[in-house]
This record gives C-alpha cells, sequence and structure tokens, in this order.
C-alpha cells in the first residue's frame, strides 16, 4: 500500500523570534516493513542553514538554523511511503520470554537495531515496580513472548482511559500510569517501561496513521495526528514486532514507521531551541491517504488546509 | 634488617630527648590492624625509612607548634583559596585535611604509575573502539548490553572524530593496597574527575605548615603535572594562543570552588553553558566585546546535561548545539561526550581479557574482583555467594537499597529492602554486579596528639600532553574517619591527605618559565565574559550602596550623641534619614515609629530586609564568590572580614557606641576594599566594570540624598546631613567660611567637578569607561549606554545650583538608572545580544 502523507507544524510566537536552532525527524525510514519513496521538507521562512545526517537511531535529521526575525514558523512534510508489512505472527509458536530475554542481554551488536540499545530505562521510561508488576501479571513463566505481548496491549487498552486532557507531551509513564488515563504516547511509554521492567527490549515508535479507515472499518485513534505504539524484540527468528496499545492491534499495514527510539525524547519530530521571550502556540496537521484514493481526497489538495489537531502533537 | 642502621634511623637516635621520646611514644602507641597493610609500619614490624625521617623532623616541633602551624595555614589557604565554606549555604563538600601527609616511595610510586598509565592507555583504546567500529562486540568480547545500560554511554557521539584523536584529556583511578600489598583499582573517573584541584589546596596547605620539612623530604612537584595538562588541552585546538575554557555547572556544583580554583591556577576561563553560544558550527563565548572563540573546552558538566537539543532537553547546563559544533570540529570538548560510560562497573571484570586485546599485553594493576549479572554464569555465581559480596549498581542507577547508587552488603539491608532488591534482580540482573569485598590498607593520621591508623583511598590522575601520558606525582588522597577496612563503608565524612612521592634524590626546583621565544608580549588581558562583567558591575553597587546606607546609619547614631543640641535628633531631619532607609528596604516601616537605636540596629544588621547592610553585603560577597577566579585573595579576605564581623554583632544587643564602632569598622573595610581595586587590580575591562558600578550606584544615591535634603525647604540640618552623607564637610568649611547655605552645598554634591562624591565627578568618571569599552558597531555609530551619558553629562556640566530643584535631579536620578538597564542591556547576557534560550515548543 502507497501512502501520501502530509505533516505540517505551524508555530505561532508572541513576540519575535531572532534566531531558532531545530532537529527535525521527519523523514521516514526504508526498514523491511516500509519503503520510502519521496520526501520533501519546506520550511519558512527559509533556513540560513540546513543540515542532513544520520541521528543515533538511524533516523534521518535535519538541522536547522533560522536567523531571520520571524512571528510564524511553518514546517511541512510530505512524504510518499509504500507499507508492506509481513504478515501477522504466529504468536502461539513465538519462543518463551525468558530467553528472548537473555538473548537481548547477550546481544554482540552495539547498533541502533539492536535489542541491547532497548533494555535500559529513561528519565520518560523509568523503572517503576507498580508498571512492572503489572506487566508481569501477562507475562507468567514460559509464555510465548508475541501471545504475552499481544495480552499487555490489550489490557493497556482496555484498562486505561483516552483522555487528551490528562497528560501532557511531558509526562512520564509512571506519571501516567497512576491516573490510568493518556493518550497513545502514554500507553506507549507506560508498555515500554512493563516490558523493560521484566528485563525485555522494547523500543517507542513515532509515526503515522492512515487517515480515513477502509470501507467497513471503524476510523483508529490517533489518525489525525502524528502517533506513538511499541516495538518489540521478539528473539532472532521473530525480530522487531509492533504493538499498538492504543487500537489493540499489532502495528501492519495502516502503520508508517516516522522514527524509532528509547522513548519520546529519542524520536520527537521536531526539537529546538529559540532566541525568544514569549510565549508560542503549536498546531499540527496530518494527512495520510492512500494513493488510489488521493484523488477522491479535498483535504490532500497541497494548498488547503488539512485536517487539525490542535492540542498537541502526539495522540 | 640491615646491619648497618640507616641514616633515618641514626638521625632519630640523635634527636633531642624531648622529641625523641615524643617519636618513641607515637611508634610505641601505634596499632596497624591485624592483617592488614600499613604505610609506616613494614610487614615484619618497624618504620620504613621515610617516614621514621618524616616523623622524626616532625617530632622536632614543640609541643602544639605543629598544630597552630597547621591550622594557620589551613586557614590561611581556607581563607584565601579553594574551598571556603560560610555559613553551610553552599552545598560545596568540604574536605578537612590531615596534618600529616600520606608518604610513598619512589620505587611504589613507579609501580602505580606504570599500571594507572597502562589502564589509562587501555580505556583510550576501549573509547576508541566504542565510540568507533565497535569491533569488540561483533567479536564476542564484551556484550553490547555491557555498556547501554550507562546514560554517559552517548550513541550520538558514535562515529565522532574526537579532537587531536583522543578521547581523554584526564582519567583518574580510584586505589586501595589489597591485603597481600598490591594496589587495586577500586574505581575508574573517567567522566570528569574532580578533586585536582583539592591535591593542589592540600599541597599548598602543607608546604606552607611544614616548608623545612617538605623542602628536606624530596617531594616531588605537582606543577610541572598541571603544565603539561594545559599543553595537552592546547595543542588539541586548531590555532596558537586558543582560548580555553573550563565549563563548570555552575555555584551549585558540589565542587565549584575547586573548579574556580583550577580555572585561576591554569589560566582557563571559567565558564557556565549560557557564556557559551554556538554559531556556524563553531563554540563561542559571550563577552563585552561580541562573541569570541571557544577553541578548547574542558568539561565538568555530564555529557548528558551539555546539549539541551540532541541530550537531556531539561539541562539548563549546557549550551544548545554544542554536539553539532563538535562533530563539525568547531570546538573540542574534553574529556569527549562519553567517556562516563567506562565507569561503569559491568566493564570491570571484562578488563583482563580486554587487555589483552587491544594493548596485547596483561593488565599490570588488577582492579576489584566484579561479576557482571547480565551474564548467566556470573549471575549464578553471585546469587551463590550473594552474602560475602557487596551488590551495587552495574551502572548509573540505584544499588541495592533503592535509594542510593551505593554497593551494600545483603546483610546492611533491612528485610524489606531485600525483598525488594531481589524481586529487581530477578527481573533485570544486569543491572547489578557482585564485587568482593576490598579491604583497604591504612595510613597514619594524628588524633589528639597521637598517632592511628586509618584506612584510605588514593585516587591518581593521569593527563594526555603532547608527550604522552603523564602521571601526577601525588594525588588525592581520602581517609575514612572509621576503623572498617571495607572499601564500601568509606563514609560521606571521610577526611583528605595530601600525597608525598618522595624521591631518592633531591628534586629539582623545577622553573615554570617557558623559554622566552615561546611567549608573545601581551598587554590585552583577553576578552572579559559577559557574565563576569555582569558580576563585576553588580558587585560595585552593591559594595557602594552597603557603603551609603553605613553613612545613613552613621549619622542616625551620631545625631542621638550629639551632646551639642542634637542637630539632626530634631523633628525633620531625623524623619528624612529614616525615611530614605525605609524607602531603601533597609528596615521596616514599623521600626520608623521607634527608638532610633533600634532603627539604626536593624538596618545594620536585619536579615529580613533586603536593603539592610548585613544584606547588601552577602549579596556582595555571593556575586564575588560566582567571580572568585577574578578577585585577588586579599579582596576576597576583606569582604568575608566583613561578612563575618557583622554576623557575629547581629545577635547581640548594642549600644549606640557600639553600633557607631561597627559602622566606622565597616566603612574601614569598605574603604580598603575600594582601595585595593584602584590600586591593584588591572585597568582591564573588568575594573571598568567594577567601577561604573561604583560610579552609577554613588550618583543615583547622591541625588537621593539630594532630593530629599536640598530641596528649597531645606533646613540647616538637611543640609549638614547632606554634607555628611556625601562626605564633604570637610571641604565645604574650607571653602565656604559663611557657614552652611542651600546654593553652595548642592554645587558641591551635585555639580562640582572637583569633588570625588558629587554627581558630576560620577558622571565623568563613567564618561571615561565607557570610551574605554569594546564598541560592537562597526559603522561609527554610538552604543546605546553612550547615546545615554552624553546629553547627561553635557546637562549636569552646564547646570546651575540655583535652578536645581528635586524635580531636576529627580531626572538626573532617573538617567542614570536607564543607563544602569542599557549598560545591562548591551554588555551582559541579558542583553539583546543574548536573549535567553528557549525550547521550541512543548514538543520535547
Amino acid at each position: 500500500m502507497i501512502y501520501w502523507v502530509r505533516h505540517r507544524t505551524t508555530y505561532t510566537y508572541e513576540s519575535e523570534v531572532s534566531y531558532a536552532r531545530c532537529v527535525l525527524r521527519l523523514t521516514p525510514p526504508s526498514t523491511a516493513a516500509q519503503t520510502l519513496l519521496e520526501n520533501a521538507i519546506a520550511i519558512t521562512p527559509e533556513p540560513s542553514d540546513r543540515l542532513q545526517r544520520t541521528g543515533p537511531f538511524g533516523e534521518e535529521t535535519l538541522t536547522l538554523v533560522i536567523d531571520k526575525p520571524h512571528k510564524v514558523l511553518v514546517i511541512e512534510a510530505v512524504s510518499w511511503v509504500d507499507v508492506h508489512a509481513a504478515p501477522a505472527p504466529d504468536a502461539a509458536a513465538s519462543p518463551a520470554w525468558e530467553p528472548v530475554r537473555a538473548a537481548a542481554f547477550a546481544s554482540a551488536a552495539l547498533g541502533p537495531d539492536s535489542p541491547a540499545a532497548f533494555l535500559y530505562p529513561t528519565s520518560r521510561t523509568p523503572l517503576s515496580p507498580a508498571i512492572t508488576d503489572y506487566a508481569r501479571a501477562s507475562f507468567p513463566p514460559g509464555r510465548p513472548i508475541v501471545e504475552a505481548a499481544i495480552d499487555l496491549m490489550t489490557r493497556i487498552h482496555a484498562e486505561f482511559v483516552y483522555d487528551g486532557e490528562a497528560t501532557t507531551v511531558s509526562t512520564s509513564a509512571s506519571e501516567a500510569f497512576k491516573v490510568r488515563r493518556g493518550v497513545c504516547q502514554d500507553f506507549a511509554h507506560i508498555m515500554v517501561a512493563g516490558l523493560r521492567g521484566l528485563g525485555l527490549p522494547a523500543a517507542y515508535v513515532s509515526g503515522y496513521l492512515r487517515t480515513n479507515p477502509p470501507p467497513g472499518r471503524p476510523r483508529l485513534q490517533g489518525s489525525d495526528a502524528t502517533h506513538a505504539w511499541v516495538s518489540l524484540w521478539c528473539g532472532e527468528a521473530y525480530g522487531w514486532i509492533g504493538f499498538d496499545p492504543t487500537n489493540a492491534i499489532l502495528a501492519q499495514n495502516d502503520h508508517i514507521t516516522l522514527a524509532t527510539g528509547r522513548d519520546y525524547s529519542d524520536v520527537a519530530p521536531i526539537d529546538g531551541i529559540t532566541l525568544s521571550p514569549g510565549e508560542q502556540e503549536l498546531k499540527v496537521e496530518v494527512d495520510v491517504i492512500p494513493e488510489e484514493e488521493l484523488a477522491a481526497e479535498p483535504n490532500a489538495d497541497p494548498r488547503s488546509p488539512g485536517r487539525t489537531a490542535r492540542r498537541r502533537i502526539t495522540v | 634488617m640491615a646491619a648497618e642502621p640507616s641514616p633515618a634511623k641514626r638521625r632519630a637516635e640523635n634527636l633531642g630527648s624531648v622529641s625523641a621520646r615524643r617519636l618513641s611514644g607515637w611508634l610505641r602507641d601505634y596499632r596497624p590492624y591485624v592483617g592488614v597493610p600499613d604505610e609506616l609500619m613494614m610487614p615484619g614490624g618497624g618504620p620504613r625509612d621515610y617516614w621514621l625521617c618524616f616523623l622524626g623532623d616532625f617530632a622536632e616541633y614543640e609541643e602544639g607548634e605543629f598544630d597552630s602551624r597547621f591550622n594557620l595555614a589551613t586557614r590561611h589557604i581556607r581563607d584565601t583559596g579553594v574551598s571556603y565554606r560560610i555559613y553551610g549555604e553552599e552545598n560545596e563538600r568540604s574536605w578537612p585535611i590531615n596534618p600529616l601527609p600520606l608518604l610513598l616511595s619512589e620505587a611504589e610510586w613507579a609501580q602505580i604509575a606504570t599500571g594507572v598509565e597502562q589502564r589509562a592507555t587501555l580505556m583510550e583504546a576501549l573509547l576508541r573502539d566504542i565510540y568507533g567500529e565497535a569491533s569488540l562486540f561483533g567479536e564476542g568480547d564484551l556484550p553490547a548490553a555491557a555498556i547501554t545500560g550507562s546514560t554517559d554511554f552517548v550513541r550520538a557521539m558514535r562515529g565522532v572524530k574526537p579532537p587531536g584523536g583522543r578521547y581523554l584529556q584526564i582519567y583518574a583511578a580510584d586505589l586501595g593496597r589489597g591485603p597481600d600489598g598490591r594496589w587495586w583499582v577500586l574505581d575508574d573517573r573517567a567522566q570528569a574527575p574532580s578533586g585536582a584541584g583539592y591535591a593542589l589546596e592540600n599541597r599548598l596547605v602543607l608546604s606552607r605548615a611544614y616548608p623545612n620539612l617538605y623542602n628536606a623530604m624530596n617531594v616531588q612537584r605537582l606543577a610541572p603535572f598541571f603544565d603539561e595538562l594545559r599543553k595537552g588541552l592546547a595543542s588539541v585546538a586548531g590555532r596558537s594562543d586558543p582560548r580555553i575554557c573550563l565549563l563548570t555547572p555552575g555555584p551549585f556544583s558540589e565542587t565549584y570552588f575547586e573548579q574556580a580554583h583550577l580555572a585561576r591556577y591554569l589560566g582557563f576561563l571559567l565558564v557556565e553553558g549560557d557564556d557559551l553560544i554556538v554559531r556556524d558550527g563553531r563554540a563561542y563565548v559571550r563577552t563585552v566585546a561580541g562573541l569570541k572563540r571557544a577553541d578548547v573546552i574542558l568539561r565538568r558538566v555530564d555529557a548528558d546535561f551539555i546539549d539541551p537539543l540532541e541530550l537531556n532537553s531539561k539541562s539548563r547546563l549546557g549550551v544548545p548545539g554544542l554536539l553539532e559544533a563538535i562533530r563539525e570540529g568547531g570546538v573540542a570538548v574534553l574529556n569527549m561526550p562519553g567517556t562516563g560510560v567506562l565507569e561503569s562497573k559491568s566493564l570491570l571484570g571484562f578488563l583482563p581479557k580486554l587487555c589483552r586485546r587491544l594493548l596485547g599485553e596483561e593488565l599490570k594493576m588488577p582492579n576489584v574482583a566484579t561479576w557482571w549479572c547480565g551474564q548467566p554464569s556470573e549471575r549464578e555465581l553471585v546469587e551463590r555467594e550473594i552474602n560475602s559480596l557487596a551488590i551495587g549498581p552495574a551502572f548509573n542507577g540505584l544499588g541495592p537499597d533503592g535509594k542510593t547508587s551505593r554497593p551494600r552488603m545483603m546483610a546492611d539491608l533491612t528485610s524489606n529492602q531485600r525483598d525488594a532488591f531481589i524481586q529487581r534482580f530477578n527481573d533485570r540482573p544486569g543491572d547489578f554486579v557482585g564485587q568482593e569485598v576490598v579491604r583497604l590498607s591504612t595510613t597514619p593520621v594524628l588524633r589528639d596528639g597521637r598517632l592511628e591508623p586509618a584506612p584510605f583511598v588514593l585516587r591518581v590522575y593521569v593527563a594526555s600532553t603532547p608527550n604522552g601520558m603523564r602521571v601526577m606525582p601525588g594525588g588525592f588522597c581520602r581517609t575514612s574517619v572509621h576503623p572498617d577496612v571495607r572499601a564500601i563503608s568509606m563514609g560521606e565524612d571521610a577526611r583528605t591527605s595530601d600525597v608525598w612521592v618522595i624521591a631518592d634524590k633531591p628534586v629539582p626546583r623545577i622553573s615554570l618559565l617557558t623559554s622566552a621565544d615561546e611567549v608573545k608580549v601581551r598587554r590585552i588581558l583577553g576578552n572579559l565574559p559577559s557574565r563576569a562583567a555582569d558580576n563585576l558591575f553588580w558587585l560595585g553597587r552593591y559594595l557602594e550602596r552597603a557603603e551609603a546606607t553605613l553613612r545613613l546609619v552613621r549619622s542616625l547614631c551620631t545625631s542621638l550623641m550629639d551632646s551639642e543640641a542634637a542637630v539632626h535628633s530634631t523633628g525633620e531631619t531625623l524623619d528624612r534619614l529614616r525615611q530614605i532607609l525605609v524607602a531603601w528596604g533597609a528596615m521596616d516601616e514599623e521600626v520608623v515609629g521607634g527608638r532610633a537605636l533600634d532603627a539604626a540596629n536593624a538596618a545594620l544588621h536585619e536579615r529580613e530586609m533586603a536593603g539592610s547592610v548585613i544584606r547588601l553585603v552577602r549579596s556582595a560577597r555571593r556575586t564575588a564568590a560566582s567571580m572568585r577566579e577574578r578577585l585577588s585573595a586579599d579582596f576576597w579576605t576583606l569582604l568575608l572580614n566583613l561578612e563575618s564581623r557583622l554576623e557575629e554583632s547581629a545577635g547581640g544587643v548594642l549600644s549606640e557606641a557600639g553600633i557607631l564602632q561597627q559602622v566606622e569598622r565597616a566603612l574601614q573595610i569598605l574603604a580598603a576594599l575600594s582601595g585595593l581595586s584602584q590600586e591593584n587590580m588591572n585597568r582591564g575591562a573588568g575594573w571598568r566594570f567594577l567601577d561604573m558600578g561604583r560610579r552609577i550606584e554613588r550618583g543615583i544615591n547622591i541625588c537621593q540624598f539630594t532630593r530629599r535634603l536640598a530641596d528649597s525647604d531645606a533646613t540647616i540640618d538637611d543640609l549638614d546631613l547632606l554634607l555628611d552623607l556625601a562626605d564633604s564637610q570637610i571641604t565645604y568649611r574650607a571653602r565656604y567660611l559663611v557657614g552652611l547655605a542651600l546654593v553652595p552645598a548642592r554645587d558641591m554634591v551635585m555639580l562640582d567637578p572637583f569633588n570625588t562624591r558629587s554627581l558630576a565627578f560620577q558622571v565623568c568618571e563613567i564618561k571615561a569607561h565607557l570610551a574605554d569599552l569594546p564598541s560592537l558597531l562597526d559603522d561609527g555609530m554610538l552604543e546605546q549606554p553612550t547615546r545615554i551619558l552624553l546629553p547627561l553629562a553635557t546637562e549636569v556640566e552646564t547646570e546651575e545650583a540655583s535652578r536645581l530643584h528635586a524635580e531636576r535631579v529627580l531626572e538626573f536620578e532617573q538617567t542614570l538608572m536607564r543607563l544602569s538597564d542599557a549598560v545591562a542591556e548591551r554588555y551582559f547576557l541579558q542583553g539583546a545580544n543574548a536573549v535567553p534560550t528557549v525550547k521550541l515548543a512543548a514538543l520535547a
């Protein structure tokens, strides 16, 4: 399935910004499950400096410097991505979770795809006995790892309330776990923290969901903004598998990966520093449309505004 | 034992009878622990020669003399130097110094130095692999998870070429001597090792306390090591005469004063994150002359905090974009961010194998036997031996107690802690290591006039230099106050000793003079960082305001004591005086109605009032403390002296005469301070900012006094007080024999350019300062402060005293305030050139 993705972010500042330095992670990678066909990032005002390189987790980053005074900054990334996920894994036949843990700790690879990179806590996914105990209920001794992870994902979906007001972009897994509420970012953080608490290698993935569901299926939560889910390493044979606790489904052909890291901080689509004394307002618009529906989609016209998520960037 | 008595022994035998008795008493009562090696006593019994030699000389000091020598030296160094703490308000760690050094023979030292140097070489090679090819992992020598658990494994630095091809500028190892007499490595310090500054301080104290002893003992000097360290840093810069900065987390850091001391000693610029900015792939220091290249940064900020853009976004200590500048080669940051990964205990067990693999040789100095539980067989071993091992965190996480990172014995945990630990261990064994419990050797310390053995740990430093690795001949030694020789019990209340490496032959007095052709003669002191300018300016303002407040208090007191007609105490003048004190926040409105004595006391000592003398002096001292590397020792000592005097008298009940005496003394100290800054401070931009702060404050104060005391309704008493406050009585009386009159008095305090206390004089001085400061504008236009000042100067010059009503004076006063803001805006960090950085969005 080939998707057209438009991701537009608009910052409006109270007072003039004289200097800004940002790091953008707005280029989806080509992986086994998807191929990036095209990616273009437009920035207004024009940056004085653009530097492209590969970030620590293999993500393409674009570093910008804008030294022109401005009150509005618009960053628009348009990508064409071919998604071709493998069929759903045979959960019951997957290896027991304990040997997977041992294999991860013994891993000989230091690179960003190595399970060893995702074994330890971070500031947003600290080790929390409460979250670990919660996860443990899905991981009795010897249970196949994919089955156990699906169970944990399903429980988070069932027992946590989707609530855009309960948490903020800087909420940690422990805080969200306490209130049993949150959005995709929180659910992904909680699941990551629980899996890591048991010693399993879990990554945080940011990405997109298709905007309109195929006929006859419900619209997915989080489809109008950037989305987040979890990727768990399930042993050499099964590799990395995506689990979406917000929708209780495996990440497959509706999910487009943007970046993978240990937690949100590693993958934030836009990170930056400005020289500015005042407040700022943020607007994020995301459209994800299959190629064949593009002609019929009025919002896909690059000149017309897309769907809007005013609150925040991640859902 | 040799048949022939050694020279040391002969010397000991030739001591005077009192000294000999003292020495034999020390030795007789000295009881090393059984089975624990001791530095003084040899394994077979009997003292080592160099110790005997040292103690023999030491015993020749009169009873109490070494105490007084040592205490004097300690106080001197503490007052002027590294780590003076005041009233416990800074969280600076204090390290009380032992009067006895740790003595090590040259042969012993050679062994230590070789071992530590090899280890530093190994660490460097390990870093090169971790951040480069990572071949060790692929080939199974090291599991990746043994390093990915460290928050100091900075993945963003992989593949980045380090400056000068090396990651470590300075490395340190904590050593202990095991029961077999061998030295063991207890810990590696690779992030930004602290303590070298304290080692310098300890050396200063001891060489000052016992100069003869120090010179007679052939102690190896520390200075050449620091010189090589400096050269090592300079050599990685891309140009000659590089600007080297020491990046500190700031005054709230535990070791801030050590950092300030090192910066001053090494001649580096002490900077905080805010002082630096990255532009076009290079790092710059914000100075009063604009942005200046920072070529080399000696890092004392932990890696995770140095770049909020790419690493910990909550950090306020870093420089956004610094990693980018490192990648671009636009700045050399040492130790490279990421070196802290070497401090992970998980690595220890792998080192013997890695040493063979990377260096092709055996590890010369062993480290404590350590098992990382991320491996199945090691985990089993630790589980089996769990009660006899110390369990600690493998990385930067929490230890078994769940609260601190300290290694613990299972037996020392509460049962709840133990249960929680076992669950954590079963879930994530890779977070922990088991370590053999190390027993430390002992060295003698003096306690109540007796020698006692104390367990110790020795930190040894290695620096990379253009001539290879160099080991500091000495170190930072900590002794435990508890008799427990297990290394893990080294508590927070340790003391520290100087470390003397005793050469067999006399040590040449090394001259640090560089040969003449290497040094270019310069007269500019370098560019003043904006932060330092800011601090100096405010130091000047605080000191001047304190002086003015003291004069007010003095007038208040004398008015009470004047037996004549109590000139000022009559009604209005006294009220005006009190109003000024209230307006300045020196005292509460409630005190005004009460006794004048209470008012004076409050204005002097009330800690709750921001404008009281005691608070102003404290503000001055705090401001000075954050740039101590720029102030002379005398200046600092006087300032501390002033504060402690005020603190001492704050609690007591004082009479008018008592307060007056206190005020007079304080004024004398302030006069000495201003004398020091006039006569002993280099006339660089720093002095100009200090003096400008003082002048602006004085100008504002004189305007305030004049508005209140010399308006058209002024009385004789008012004018008398005004001349007092302006310190102009004598001049006035000499010039005008007719007595007090409004217009001449006004002229003298406001417009007279010859009176050093007048507004006209201050304006004139400020003008000279501004003219001398660097301009950022290259179009020949005037900078904003000068635009404000020049019209004021003309107005003051052409004004007539008869027209100088309160409103007019207020205009002058407001202009000075605008001038102060303009100076801040132009030269300091909050200026337009350096708007504080704001995170782009609540995105991360």
